[in-house]
């Protein structure tokens, strides 16, 4: 009787595998249920997934005599996943400061730390920079760029330098990394002065 | 007591060898590149363009990169008119692909006719990509399978007969 009954597990487990094959999760961290909420919202949807293998793909077929590639393929060699969301909308008010609270709250753990963390007065506009950082060496980035009809979502996971990002900033939804430099360039320097206000 | 245990396992797994089939040929017959195109033809009642001699032209893509590139498979839509609705199209391509496929780029609108998806299956050493692009009442369906070392070398000597790009640039 016990025999049976693993066999018959054994059997229903054949079965049940395949189906719980398919349903791998994804490595992009963030909620499921709220990238489809926005998804659906918006106009556009943008959306990058690449992951470790494809990163050395690309890297493959990237030039070492040509010095731009060059930089790109030595950067993303060592990178884990490079993940964008992009979401534009028709009109103003499609998704809510709930929604970026709810974005932010992912990395709310002590391996990131806040980069930059600029807001608007009017509340409209913010742009969100985190590092990850591992034994004091920076392990990744995420952006969060909220403009009233776009919303823009970049993770980068892996060793990464700050001055190597614009060399990324060919890639598509990308673009927004060569600001991410100039900013936080901007903030070193700004650490330097004495300091008249918070963000 | 062997016997007990060997007869309901030999069961189970012949089930497995019966209905996984039966369950996927009901679900909508052949997977892969050819299982997209012929979804797509029945969901939106269009007909694609085969490229004539494509087999032939896949095989000589081969010879030209020395098997940089191969298993080039290309449809056409041409006058594609049907509505599409972005995460519809995905869901298809995702079920037909089938396993393995990990969906790299899409860019999709909720207003005008443009989607693209691309996927993209390791293959060992080889990548294999599909692309789906449809722009305007143009649809492209296109699967190839690339191996980066050897389309790099192509790449380089192309590059070197036409008197090299200038790498300081």
């Amino acid at each position: 009787m016990k025999h049976r009954m693993i066999a018959l597990i054994l059997g229903a487990a054949a079965l049940i595998a395949p189906a719980c094959a398919q349903t791998s999760s994804s490595p992009f961290p963030l909620p499921t249920p709220l990238e489809k909420e926005l998804a659906a919202r918006a106009a556009n949807v943008t959306e990058v997934t690449l992951g470790k293998g494809m990163l050395d793909f690309a890297a493959k077929i990237m030039d070492s005599n040509d010095k731009d590639q060059a930089a790109a393929k030595q950067l993303i060699e060592g990178l884990d996943g490079i993940y964008v969301r992009d979401y534009e909308f028709d009109k103003e008010g499609q998704y809510s400061m709930d929604d970026i609270e709810k974005l932010r709250q992912v990395f709310e753990t002590p391996e990131w730390s806040p980069i930059v963390h600029e807001r608007e007065s009017k509340g409209s506009e913010s742009t969100d920079v985190l590092m990850k950082m591992v034994n004091g060496e920076p392990r990744g980035i995420f952006v969060l760029d909220a403009e009233p009809k776009e919303l823009t979502i970049v993770l980068i996971v892996g060793p990464i330098r700050m001055d190597q990002l614009s060399e990324l900033k060919g890639l598509s939804g990308l673009g927004a990394l060569g600001d991410v430099e100039k900013k936080t360039k901007t903030k070193d320097k700004s650490d330097d002065k004495p300091k008249t206000g918070g963000n | 007591m062997n016997r007990h245990f060997w007869i309901p396992l030999a069961c189970a797994a012949l089930c497995v060898l019966i209905v996984v089939p039966w369950v996927a040929l009901a679900a909508g017959g052949e997977g892969g590149f050819d299982g997209v195109v012929g979804s797509i033809e029945s969901r939106y009642h269009q007909h694609a363009m085969r490229i004539p001699l494509m087999g032939l032209a896949s095989v000589v893509a081969g010879a030209a990169t020395h098997g940089g590139v191969d298993g080039v498979q290309v449809a056409e839509f041409e006058h594609f008119s049907a509505p599409v609705d972005g995460e519809e199209l995905n869901r298809l391509v995702e079920e037909k692909l089938g396993q393995g496929w990990e969906r790299m780029i899409r860019e999709t609108g909720r207003h005008g006719g443009e989607q693209t998806l691309i996927f993209s299956h390791p293959e060992g050493k080889r990548m294999g990509l599909f692309i789906l692009d449809l722009n305007g009442t143009e649809l492209d369906v296109v699967q190839v399978s690339v191996d980066p070392d050897r389309l790099n070398e192509t790449i380089l000597k192309y590059k070197h007969h036409d008197g090299g790009e200038d790498s300081s640039d």
